[in-house]
């Protein structure tokens, strides 16, 4: 149980002073930046919401906005159940089940900017494996111009990086299950799919809110991976969120950049929201099953 | 005897669909992909490995990239621990609202506060230091580590706090003494995730470190040119894994245990 003691707040202090630090004083530099046109720092003009205006009133933001929730939805679409059914059919202990473990741990071990070299590797004709193959089967797979196979590619890639966070958490919620829940399934006869649907599902529904919050906004926010594989390209078809961003940066446009950055911020904080009220929603549900 | 083959070959399944690209490096980083002096193009060598130790700044690399993330990992620790705590045990006014903060700051985008975090950290005076690294990673580092330490504190029953208090205990004396050795293996968990996000960073790790103290992600990228010679970078990437795998496997029966998630 827990007590009412405000002073706690003197154990959360050191965190939220390094997250002052190096989170909520450059969010506040945006934010004043934003509003000015800035040629050097010493050298900047007011121009108050004009780029705000001119960022949300141009329909290349409401392009990148779709397409970087169309990858998101994507992403968490076959992530989602592979990672699940990874989790569900892993051994539940032994040597096979650590070897799984650390095989599903490798991709998130690899420096995100290498992601896109290796798959590019992967998938070159003439000396990668799944290059030849596909050549040898007589699929033509063109990643540069054709915008279905970049998105097949990068889908592929994100998957293959990430499948492994969602089945590691799938496992640690799965763990965490009494083994009475399923002593009175089998007495009940429950099929397996039952078992799943009113036993797993909902005892995993923290892990997986957790899991579909890092994912959703991870892949809505793809920077590094995402422009090595084709840099938004073929035309626009993979430009998201984040590669405008950038774009903004390396043309050193400190001003529009500052506004892009609030404006994502903005929308980061509207989607945490919704996770955090679901959060809270299954927190008061389970200390009503308690109480 | 179904189920089991349905096992086995969706444990292959995996297993292909998760070692074909790093045999793809594997292969790459043993072989020659540019004529060099000694070795003829597109044969069997372990040139380039030789090549990241001949090459001052790709070795210096392995070495920074250590530096900050070790620092970045004890500092995460060090400030969550005691949050964790908090957030486990107690009810504060502004908790949920704090927690909420943590969330809102984990999933903010790097390029997002890459380029005013620049010039903070060019006022303060840590640009090109491991430190301004640790340090800027530990927005999205502080959360998770709170988040994974809350949940395994959770699991140690409240009699465990109240026992070590009437045992003249201090709050911090039983954080320090008693606590931290039955959560080792959440710390554990917490460590190798924290060490995860801090080895792959990329934008604020390059962002940071302009003349000096680059990382391994900088030294590949610097790699890239006219005539990149990608052999040398996939066995760059190779030596990059083996950190990594080394912390999995110690912290392989810790990272799937425990963190059932209460808010």
């Amino acid at each position: 149980m827990q007590r009412d003691d405000n002073r706690a707040w003197v154990f959360v202090l050191p965190a939220m002073l390094v997250l002052a630090f190096v989170g909520v004083i450059p969010l506040v530099i945006n934010a004043w930046h934003s509003l000015f046109d800035i040629f050097t720092l010493d050298q900047k003009f007011w121009v108050g919401g004009e780029w705000y205006a001119e960022i949300l009133g141009s329909t290349r933001f409401y392009e990148s906005l779709g397409r970087s929730l169309g990858f998101s939805t994507a992403v968490i679409c076959v992530q989602f159940p592979l990672g699940l059914a990874i989790a569900l059919m892993m051994p539940k202990s032994g040597l096979m089940r650590s070897l799984c473990l650390v095989l599903l741990a490798i991709p998130l071990m690899v420096p995100w900017n290498m992601i896109p070299t290796i798959w590019l590797s992967l998938i070159n004709p003439d000396s990668g494996y799944l290059g030849r193959l596909m050549v040898w089967l007589g699929i033509g797979f063109d990643y540069k111009f054709t915008a279905l196979h970049t998105w097949i590619l990068l889908v592929a890639m994100d998957t293959w990086h990430w499948v492994g966070l969602v089945a590691i958490l799938s496992c640690s919620g799965l763990s965490g299950i009494s083994s009475s829940y399923y002593q009175a399934a089998a007495i009940d006869q429950a099929t397996r799919w039952q078992v799943f649907r009113h036993i797993e599902l909902p005892k995993l529904g923290g892990v997986l809110t957790m899991a579909l919050l890092l994912r959703f906004m991870d892949s809505f926010m793809i920077y590094t991976e995402a422009f090595g594989i084709n840099a938004g390209g073929p035309g626009t078809a993979t430009a998201f969120l984040s590669l405008d961003l950038g774009e903004d940066i390396k043309a050193f446009n400190y001003g529009p950049a500052a506004a892009r950055s609030v404006i994502y911020f903005a929308i980061s904080l509207v989607i945490v929201w919704t996770f955090w009220r679901a959060l809270n929603r299954q927190r008061d549900a389970a200390a009503a099953e308690q109480a | 005897m179904r189920r089991v083959i349905l096992g086995t070959a969706g444990f292959l399944a995996l297993a292909l669909f998760i070692l074909l690209p790093l045999a793809q490096v594997i292969q790459l980083s043993f072989l020659a992909t540019l004529p060099h002096d000694e070795v003829a193009k597109g044969s069997l060598t372990l040139l380039n490995y030789i090549n990241i130790f001949r090459t001052e700044r790709l070795a210096a690399s392995l070495f920074n990239s250590t530096v900050y993330v070790s620092l970045n990992v004890a500092l995460s620790i060090a400030v969550a621990l005691p949050a964790a705590y908090a957030f486990s045990r107690y009810r504060f006014r502004g908790d949920r609202i704090a927690f909420f903060a943590l969330l809102a700051f984990r999933v903010t985008p790097p390029v997002v506060l890459s380029l005013p975090v620049f010039l903070l950290f060019a006022k303060a005076d840590l640009l090109n230091t491991p430190i301004g690294v640790a340090l800027v990673h530990c927005v999205f580092n502080v959360p998770i580590a709170i988040w994974i330490l809350e949940s395994f504190i959770s699991g140690v029953p409240r009699e465990f706090d109240e026992t070590a208090f009437l045992d003249g205990h201090s709050t911090t004396g039983f954080i320090l003494r008693r606590l931290v050795p039955v959560i080792a293996p959440g710390i554990g968990a917490a460590a190798f995730f924290c060490f995860m996000f801090s080895w792959v960073e990329v934008v604020f790790a390059r962002t940071l470190t302009i003349t000096d103290g680059k990382p391994i992600t900088s030294a590949i990228s610097s790699l890239f040119g006219f005539r990149t010679d990608i052999g040398l970078v996939m066995a760059m990437t190779v030596l990059s894994l083996i950190p990594g795998l080394v912390m999995i496997w110690f912290v392989r029966n810790h990272i799937s245990r425990g963190f059932t998630i209460r808010v």
